[in-house]
């Protein structure tokens, strides 16, 4: 069960969005759902109204975009059908060395996962706090722990998302607001066909599942963990992380990179 | 490595003037950004007059896409140009419960984005040419959690990531790529951003031309991670290995210190 009523999900189209979605769905949680695609959205509302008899709002919007962000802002201040939860979930990524890549896709990306989820979670700070309660949670990725050569704009993103959720953790610590920052590791969605990556080579103990993704976040949430790592093996890789000197660390996801066939 | 030329933002004051300054005496020529002419003016022609090197301004605010473009064209149309130090960043003060959507985001333009653009043309420009390098100003507060001012630290934790992973892509190629993390430094930063440091005691403090110096040193000698002072690597090295819940703790109390 859950001590929400009313989870607002960015990218809930598809992947980890989609999962914790229906996690909350099933935990009898309402849902906004937040895309760019319609039709998917409906088709995943229909689903969770049907299968977990909750109400689902679809609310179309290009986070990328002012407008897109706005519409988002709105809809989680509003008082009518409060939202008190934030899922900021969208996000993309781009595979390739900075000097070989189109200068606006990296803006964009950074428009995405960096200042869209800085304003939602300002706003959703804002207005959690001011009710006393509520629960903000931010997609980050395994990523945030390392730099990542080859995919440098997209950690560097992560690093963004996990530095600011764990500072807001702390600023909200005693209001009732949760703040919780999950970091998966290799999760099976459509973000590496998005970004044109092969993930033949990736060892299949590496691998996570969407579900056991939200499952952890979602309880991490509830908890107020400030930080969710799911899966052992990736628990382990962090705690590896905080022992190596940051040069080895480089090289090392360097090789990493090149053993998966990430990185360019 | 020799340099030529260095496009330094943010050389109108505190670190970035300290920068400029250093690379000059070094006789690296100057193109210095701001938003400040005036300011520009007066120091381009006190670095010409005591080091003798070349200096131009540049009159751009990088928060705006106009500004950014007027950067980025200066630095990929000079052939010359072979350094960027990308200094030019803001921070702000207060939890962010309460604080303006719009002044979060200003900050992440100017400290991300404004970043990010100018380090992908510098990058593409230089690993044409198999020369050159790119000093970001980061901060000691990119290592952990700044309750206080989440949206500053976050910025600082996305240009050492995104710095550290592009000296890598660019090691074998002859561009040099640093991070400088400082911590507090004695600038007109924490006035500006209404940040009342003067709880935390002296030792804290380093000066804005030491910085400046270990910063252009960590450059030449390609190290991808530069914190100038002692007590500041301690700290780093403790963010590092310590426990997350540790910092967050350790950082909300230097918070209280060093804040309001």
């Amino acid at each position: 069960m859950s001590s929400y009523t009313r989870a607002l999900v960015t990218g809930a189209s598809s992947g980890i969005g989609r999962a914790i979605a229906l996690e909350y769905a099933k935990r009898g949680v309402d849902l906004v759902l937040v895309a760019r695609t319609e039709s998917r959205l409906k088709a995943l509302a229909d689903e969770a109204n049907a299968t977990y008899d909750v109400h689902a709002e679809v609310l179309v919007a290009d986070l990328c975009t002012e407008q897109g962000r706005l519409i988002a802002e709105q809809r989680l201040a509003a008082d009518h059908r409060p939202v008190d939860v934030l899922v900021n979930n969208a996000g993309m990524a781009v595979d390739e060395e900075l000097a070989d890549s189109d200068p606006d896709i990296r803006i964009q990306e950074v428009e995405l996962n960096v200042v869209a989820v800085t304003r939602l979670a300002t706003t959703a700070a804002s207005t959690f706090r001011a009710r006393g309660r509520g629960g903000i949670l931010n997609v980050s990725s395994v990523t945030a722990f390392w730099p990542v050569p080859g995919n440098a704009t997209y950690a560097a993103g992560k690093a963004f998302v996990l530095s600011l959720s764990e500072s807001l953790h702390v600023e909200l610590d005693g209001t009732g607001v949760h703040v919780s920052a999950v970091c998966p590791g290799f999760t099976r969605t459509e973000i590496f066909d998005r970004a044109g990556l092969d993930t033949s080579k990736v060892p299949g103990p590496l691998w996570l599942d969407a579900h056991d993704v939200a499952h952890a976040a979602v309880e991490g949430l509830e908890q107020n963990d400030a930080v969710v790592t799911p899966g052992s093996l990736w628990q382990a890789m962090r705690l590896a992380s905080r022992l190596t000197p940051p040069p080895m660390a480089r090289r090392m996801t360097s090789v990493m990179e090149r053993l998966t066939g990430f990185g360019g | 490595m020799k340099l030529e030329r260095a496009v330094v933002t943010g050389a109108s004051a505190g670190i970035g003037r300290a920068i400029a300054e250093e690379l000059a005496r070094r006789g690296v020529a100057l193109v210095l950004v701001a938003r400040d002419a005036v300011r520009l003016e007066e120091l381009a022609a006190g670095l010409t007059r005591e080091h003798g090197v070349q200096v131009e301004v540049l009159a751009a605010d990088l928060t705006s896409d106009e500004g950014r473009a007027l950067v980025e064209d200066r630095v990929a149309a000079l052939p010359t140009v072979d350094c960027l130090v990308n200094n030019a960043g803001m921070g702000t003060y207060g939890p962010m419960a309460g604080s303006s959507v719009s002044a979060e985001q200003q900050q992440v333009e100017l400290n991300v984005v404004a970043l990010l653009r100018l380090t992908q043309v510098a990058a593409q420009t230089f690993n044409v040419r198999r020369h050159g390098a790119i000093l970001n100003v980061s901060s000691l507060a990119g290592f952990q959690p700044n309750p206080g001012h989440a949206t500053y630290g976050a910025t600082k934790a996305f240009v050492t990531s995104l710095s550290e992973a592009l000296h890598e892509e660019l090691r074998d190629v002859g561009v040099h790529v640093t991070a400088l993390c400082p911590g507090y430094t004695r600038t007109e930063f924490h006035d500006r951003a209404d940040w009342d440091a003067t709880g935390l005691p002296d030792m804290a403090w380093a000066s804005a031309v030491d910085v400046a110096r270990a910063g252009v040193d960590g450059l030449l000698a390609n190290r991808a991670l530069v914190v100038p002072g002692g007590p500041n690597r301690v700290l780093a090295g403790l963010s590092q290995v310590l426990p997350s819940a540790v910092t967050r703790r350790m950082a909300g109390a230097v918070t209280k210190l060093g804040g309001r």
